[in-house]
C-alpha cells in the first residue's frame, strides 16, 4: 500500500474531505489556499484563491457544485467548484472554526471563535436568498454562552446541528428554535473533530482526552469508546466495514521536543464494535490533523501537521481481515 | 517559698493602701455609702469582672521548672555562709541569671547541706543541672543537682512494681497468605497517578488487581525482604501493612522519615529522619522491633555515608556501621556494641557483610608505606580469614555473590598519581582489576582478572559461578562474561561487542540475564541465556527507566516511570525468554516492585529431585496452561459475540428508521436518490485522467 502524497500545501493541513462520489479530495491548511485533487491519481485539480489567513474548515455540497471554506481572516466563502471562482463572501467578527452544507445543499452553517471579546456563535444562511448574503443577515444566529465550539456538523435532514465544545461537551441545537435539545459530557477534554456515519444515524468524535467515541445521532447515547495514549485529532467511520480510523499524536506544540517514535503519529484502525485496535499506518512525521474515508471504503486519506495529504488504497488483505466471534 | 514571700509582701502593701484610703475618707465628708448591705450576695464572679487579668496571673508551675536543688553542699555555720554563697554564685551564674538563692538553715543557723536556686529561665536551669550534677567542689563534696520538678515526679512513682497490662492479641490473619496462591502467581505493587494511587496486582495472565488505595503513601512504598510487610511513608512515620486484606499491622512514629531498611529476618526496622535529632536523645536513626512496635535504640547520624548506614548480617543477629577509624558492630536483641568495643581499623574506607555467613569484608587504602588491603574477618570471633595486599589502588568496590560463594573486589588502579595545588589527588592511567575471593575453598584463594577499559557495571550470577560486566566507552560498549570453575581456572566465556547496555539484571535463579540500556540508551533490552551464551531476544521498550525480575525468575518487567520520563508511562511484562506477555500503559505510573518471597522450604535434595523429574512436572503444568488458554479464548469469543449481537440489533433499528425517511431525502435533493453510491450510473460523465506509470530515460542516437 504505497500512499499517494499530495504535496500542495505549505503549512499544516487542517481538514480534508471527499466529495460524495469520492473522486475528489478537498484539503485546506494553515496556508490560505484550499486545494482540490483527484483522489485516484493525486493530481491537483485546482486551488481556491481569495482567503487571507489559515483556512480551518472546508466542505463540499452533495452535488459537488459548491465548496464552502472558513478561515482565520474572518471570512466564510462559497466557491463554484467547477471554475474555482468565488460566489459569496460572508464577513464575520472572528475566525470561522467549522462549517458545513446541509443535506440539500441549500443551507450553510458555520461557527465562529470566541476571541476579541466576541462570543462564539453559530450562523445559518440560506443560499437561495440573495439578500441574506448581500446584507450579512443570517437566517439564524445562535450565541454560545459557555465553552466555545471546536467542531460542528449538520444533523440529519437539516433539522439540527451537532456541536463539540472546548470543554468536551457535545450538544444538539434545533434549527427552528435555536435551542439546545440534547447535550452530554462523555469527553473530558476538547472535541477536535466530529464525523457522521454515512447514513447520519451515528457520529464519531475525536477528543484531546486520548479517546474517540461513537454516539447515536438522535439520543447522544454513548455506544463505543476507542482508547489511545495520545490526543486524537480526527476520527472517521468506514462506510464499508465495521472499522474506524483514528488520527492524532502528540500535540504540535510539543512535537519539536520529542522524536517521531514518542509522538506516535500513526493512523490507527479499530474495530467499530469490539473497540480493539487491529492495525496502524505509519508515514506522517507530525500529528495527523484530519482523516477521511473514501465513500466506497476502499481507500482513506490523512492530512498532517507535516503539510502532506496521504491517500492510501487498502491492500487486498485489508478486505480479508476477519474477527472471530 | 518564693511565691509565698511575694504573697506576704503584696498583702503588706495592700494593708498600707487601705490605710491611706481610710485617711482620705476622713478628709472628704459625706461620702455616699458604697458598701454592700449585710445580706448582699455577690453574683458577679471574678472571672466576669477581670477575666483578662486572671488569665495573665502567674501560675506556680511557671517558675517551678527554673528551680533546681543543689545537694551535698558543705554544712557551714553563719560565719562562713557568705563565703559559701560566693562560691555557689560564681559557679552557677555561668548558666544564666540566678534570680533567687535560698539556703535553708537549721536552728543553730547552720546550712542544712542543700539549697535552692531559681534561674530566670527553665533552659538555664536545665543547662545547670546537666553541667554541675556530680561537680566536685572538694574531696568531700560532690554536688548532686536535680530539677525541683523532678521531686514530684519521683515521689509519685509507686513503691511496688505492677506489670503493665499485656496488649490484647490481635489476629492479623495469615501474614504469608499470598504464598498459598494455587498457581503461584506473584504479587507486585504499583504506584501511579503521580503517586496518588497505590495498587497491588496479582500476576495472572492479565494482571488482576488485589487492592487499590488512594494516597496510601506519601512518597513511595517498600516491601520487607521476605515480602511479609508493605511499608508506606508518611509525614509522621512509617506504617506496615500485611495479611490477606492488607490491614495495618504496626505504625512507627518518626516525623520526617525519609529512608528505611529492614533487617533480613524482618524482625527489625531501621528508619532515618533528618529532622529529629538532638544531642541528648539520638533520634536521627531509630531501630524498631517490628512485632512489638517498640523503639529499640536511637542513633545519631554524623557520617555522610550512603544509606543503609547500618548494614545487617545475614540473619539479623548483628548490624554494623562504619565510623572514623573503626567499624562498630552491634548485636541484637541487646542492641549493645559487640564485646563492648568497636573494631579499630585505622583509615577503613568501606565494609560489607557476606549475604550468607557472618563474615565482614573491609578495605583500607594505602597509607605512607603500607599497601592497600582487603581483609575478611569472622564475627563474632574477629579472626582474620584472609588478607590481600594491593598496590596502586585508587578505589575499591566490593561485590558479594548472593549465595556467598564468592566476593569480587573491583580495584581501580592507577599508573601515576599526582597531588595538585588544591591537595586533590589526581590519578591517571586508570585500569581495573577484579580480585575474586573463593570463600568456600580452603584458605580462600584469590584469582585476578584484569581489564583495561573503564568498567561501567558488574554483576554476579546470584546462583552459579558466572559474573558479567559492562566495559568500554560509548559507542564501543562491550559486555563480558566469565566463569569460575570450582577448584579450577577463571575462564572467559564470551564478550558481546558494541552493545547498548548500561545495566545488568541477572535472573534471581541465575543462568538468564537481561542487558538493559536504560534511560539515555532508549530502553534497549537483550535477553541472554548464559548456559550456551545465546542471545534469545533483542528488543526494546522505548525510554524504559527500570527493569525488575520477579522473585521466581519467570518474568521480567520493564517500566517507564513518570519520575524519569514524562510520557508513555507504564510497564511491560516479559517472560524470561524475552517474549512480551502484556503491555500496561498507566497514567503517570511511578514505580513497580515485585513482592519478594521468603527462601524456599524445600531441601536441597528435594530441589535436585524436582529438577531431575522436570519433564513429568512440566507435563502437568502444560496441561493446565492449555486448559486455561482454551477457556480464555472462549470467554473472549463469547464477549465479542455478545457485543456483536447488541450492535447488530441497534443497527437494524437504525436501518429501519433510515429507510422510513427516504421520502424526505428524495425531497431534499430534488428527487435524486443518493442512498447508494452508484445509483445513477447514467448520470456519470466520463473524464480522462493520467497516471504516471514509469519514467524512462533514453539516449537518442543522432
Amino acid at each position: 500500500m504505497k500512499p499517494i502524497m499530495l504535496h500542495g500545501h505549505e503549512r499544516s493541513i487542517t481538514q480534508i474531505k471527499y466529495n460524495r462520489e469520492g473522486d475528489l479530495i478537498f484539503s485546506c491548511a494553515k496556508d490560505s489556499q484550499p486545494n482540490v485533487w483527484y483522489s485516484l491519481n493525486g493530481e491537483r485539480l485546482g486551488t481556491f484563491v481569495g482567503h487571507n489567513g489559515a483556512v480551518w474548515c472546508i466542505d463540499c455540497s452533495w452535488d459537488t457544485s459548491k465548496v464552502l471554506t472558513g478561515a482565520a481572516d474572518n471570512f466564510c466563502k462559497v466557491w463554484d467548484c467547477e471554475t474555482g471562482s468565488q460566489l459569496h463572501s460572508i464577513e464575520t467578527r472572528t475566525a470561522v472554526r467549522s462549517n458545513g452544507f446541509s443535506y440539500s445543499g441549500n443551507l450553510i452553517m458555520f461557527t465562529t471563535d470566541k476571541t476579541m471579546g466576541c462570543n462564539c456563535e453559530i450562523h445559518v444562511y440560506d443560499l437561495r436568498d440573495g439578500d441574506q448574503l448581500a446584507s450579512n443577515t443570517p437566517l439564524l444566529t445562535i450565541p454560545i454562552e459557555g465553552s466555545k465550539i471546536t467542531s460542528a456538523i449538520w444533523g440529519p435532514y437539516e433539522e439540527s446541528i451537532v456541536t463539540g465544545h472546548e470543554n468536551g461537551e457535545i450538544c444538539i441545537f434545533d434549527i427552528k428554535s435555536g435551542k439546545t435539545v440534547q447535550s452530554c459530557k462523555d469527553h473530558t477534554k476538547q472535541i477536535n473533530d466530529i464525523q457522521p456515519y454515512k447514513d447520519y444515524t451515528m457520529f464519531i468524535t475525536a477528543s484531546k482526552d486520548n479517546t474517540a467515541k461513537l454516539f447515536d445521532m438522535d439520543t447522544l447515547e454513548l455506544k463505543k469508546t476507542y482508547r489511545t495514549e495520545r490526543p486524537v485529532n480526527s476520527a472517521a467511520i468506514s462506510p464499508l466495514h465495521e472499522h474506524v480510523v483514528l488520527g492524532g499524536g502528540q500535540e504540535a506544540m510539543q512535537v519539536t521536543t520529542t522524536n517521531t517514535r514518542v509522538g506516535k503519529f500513526d493512523a490507527r484502525f479499530f474495530h467499530l464494535v469490539f473497540e480493539e485496535e487491529f492495525g496502524r499506518v505509519k508515514g506522517h512525521f507530525g500529528p495527523i490533523n484530519s482523516v477521511a474515508f473514501h465513500p466506497d471504503g476502499k481507500s482513506y486519506s490523512s492530512g498532517g501537521e507535516d503539510g502532506y495529504v496521504r491517500v492510501h488504497y487498502f491492500d487486498a488483505n485489508y478486505l480479508d481481515i476477519n474477527f472471530d466471534y | 517559698m518564693a511565691a509565698g514571700r511575694v504573697d506576704s509582701e503584696s498583702r503588706k502593701s495592700r494593708d498600707s493602701e487601705s490605710h491611706i484610703e481610710d485617711e482620705e475618707i476622713e478628709v472628704e465628708e459625706e461620702e455616699p455609702n458604697f458598701s454592700d448591705p449585710e445580706d448582699f450576695v455577690d453574683d458577679v464572679t471574678d472571672e466576669e469582672l477581670l477575666g483578662d487579668v486572671l488569665r495573665k496571673r502567674p501560675k506556680p508551675s511557671d517558675s517551678v521548672d527554673s528551680v533546681i536543688i543543689v545537694d551535698c553542699i558543705p554544712k557551714v555555720g553563719k560565719e562562713r555562709l557568705d563565703k559559701l554563697k560566693n562560691v555557689i554564685k560564681k559557679l552557677f551564674s555561668k548558666f544564666g541569671t540566678v534570680v533567687n538563692a535560698f539556703y535553708p538553715l537549721d536552728d543553730e543557723g547552720n546550712t542544712k547541706g542543700y539549697m535552692f536556686l531559681e534561674f530566670s529561665s527553665p533552659q538555664n536551669a536545665h543547662e545547670a543541672v546537666k553541667m554541675t550534677n556530680g561537680y566536685k567542689l572538694d574531696k568531700q563534696h560532690s554536688f548532686k543537682v536535680n530539677h525541683f520538678s523532678d521531686f514530684e515526679k519521683y515521689i509519685n512513682v509507686p513503691d511496688e512494681w505492677t506489670p503493665p497490662d499485656p496488649k490484647p492479641y490481635q489476629d492479623l490473619g495469615n501474614l504469608r497468605s499470598w504464598l498459598q496462591n494455587k498457581e503461584s502467581y506473584d504479587q507486585f505493587s504499583v504506584i501511579y497517578g503521580e503517586g496518588e494511587k497505590t495498587a497491588i496486582f496479582l500476576n495472572t495472565p492479565e494482571p488482576s488487581m488485589v487492592e487499590e488505595r488512594a494516597r496510601w503513601t506519601e512518597t513511595y512504598v517498600r516491601w520487607s525482604p521476605q515480602g511479609t510487610y508493605l511499608a508506606t511513608f508518611h509525614v509522621k512515620g512509617i506504617a506496615l501493612w500485611g495479611g490477606p486484606k492488607f490491614s495495618q499491622i504496626m505504625r512507627f512514629s518518626h516525623p520526617g522519615v525519609q529512608l528505611i531498611d529492614f533487617s533480613p529476618c524482618e524482625k527489625y526496622l531501621v528508619t532515618f529522619s533528618p529532622l529529629q535529632d538532638n544531642h541528648e536523645d539520638p533520634q536521627a536513626i531509630i531501630i524498631w522491633d517490628i512485632r512489638s512496635g517498640a523503639k529499640k535504640r536511637g542513633f545519631h547520624c554524623e557520617s555522610r555515608s550512603t544509606w543503609p548506614i547500618f548494614k545487617w548480617n545475614q540473619n539479623g543477629n548483628y548490624f554494623a556501621r562504619i565510623g572514623e577509624e573503626a567499624i562498630s558492630i552491634y548485636e541484637t536483641p541487646s542492641f549493645g556494641l559487640l564485646d563492648k568495643k568497636s573494631l579499630k581499623i585505622p583509615a577503613v574506607r568501606d565494609f560489607s557483610w557476606s549475604p550468607t555467613d557472618d563474615i565482614i569484608a573491609y578495605w583500607v587504602p594505602e597509607q605512607s608505606n603500607t599497601p592497600a588491603r582487603v581483609t575478611l574477618i569472622e564475627i563474632p570471633s574477629r579472626n582474620e580469614l584472609c588478607v590481600r595486599n594491593l598496590f596502586n589502588v585508587a578505589d575499591c568496590k566490593m561485590h558479594w555473590q548472593k549465595s556467598g560463594d564468592y566476593l569480587c573486589v573491583k580495584v581501580d588502579r592507577y599508573k601515576t598519581k599526582k597531588t595538585d595545588d588544591k591537595d586533590q589527588i589526581k590519578y591517571s592511567g586508570i585500569y581495573y582489576n577484579f580480585e575474586l575471593f573463593r570463600i568456600r575453598e580452603k584458605q580462600i584463594p584469590v584469582d585476578k582478572v584484569e581489564e583495561k577499559d573503564p568498567v561501567l557495571a558488574f554483576a554476579w550470577e546470584p546462583i552459579g559461578n558466572k559474573f558479567a560486566y559492562i566495559h568500554g566507552e560509548a559507542p564501543r560498549i562491550n559486555v563480558t562474561f566469565y566463569n569460575i570453575q570450582p577448584k579450577g581456572k577463571v575462564e572467559l566465556l564470551k564478550t558481546f561487542e558494541k552493545r547498548s547496555a548500561n545495566h545488568l539484571f541477572w535472573s534471581p535463579n541465575g543462568q538468564f540475564i537481561v542487558l538493559a540500556g536504560l534511560r539515555s540508551m532508549n530502553g534497549v533490552l537483550e535477553f541472554i541465556d548464559t548456559q550456551d551464551m545465546t542471545v534469545m531476544t533483542q528488543t526494546e521498550h522505548f525510554m524504559a527507566t527500570d527493569v525488575e525480575w520477579d522473585p521466581t525468575g519467570r518474568y521480567v518487567v520493564s517500566a517507564v516511570s513518570w519520575w524519569g520520563h514524562k510520557v508513555d508511562n507504564g510497564y511491560w511484562l516479559w517472560n524470561f525468554q524475552g517474549i512480551l506477555q502484556h503491555k500496561q500503559p498507566l497514567e503517570k505510573f511511578c514505580q513497580l516492585q515485585w513482592r519478594p518471597r521468603p527462601p524456599s522450604l524445600l531441601s536441597e535434595n528435594r530441589v535436585k529431585e524436582i529438577k531431575k523429574n522436570f519433564k513429568t512436572w512440566a507435563q502437568k503444568f502444560e496441561q493446565e496452561d492449555s486448559m486455561r488458554k482454551m477457556t480464555a479464548s472462549k470467554d473472549m469469543l463469547e464477549k465479542r459475540r455478545k457485543l456483536m449481537e447488541d450492535f447488530r440489533e441497534y443497527r437494524s433499528q437504525k436501518d429501519k428508521e433510515f429507510a422510513e425517511m427516504k421520502e424526505i431525502r428524495l425531497q431534499l435533493r430534488s428527487g435524486i436518490d443518493t442512498d447508494e453510491l452508484h445509483n445513477q450510473e447514467d448520470n456519470f460523465t466520463e473524464e480522462i485522467i493520467e497516471f504516471l506509470i514509469k519514467a524512462e530515460e533514453k539516449i537518442v542516437e543522432e
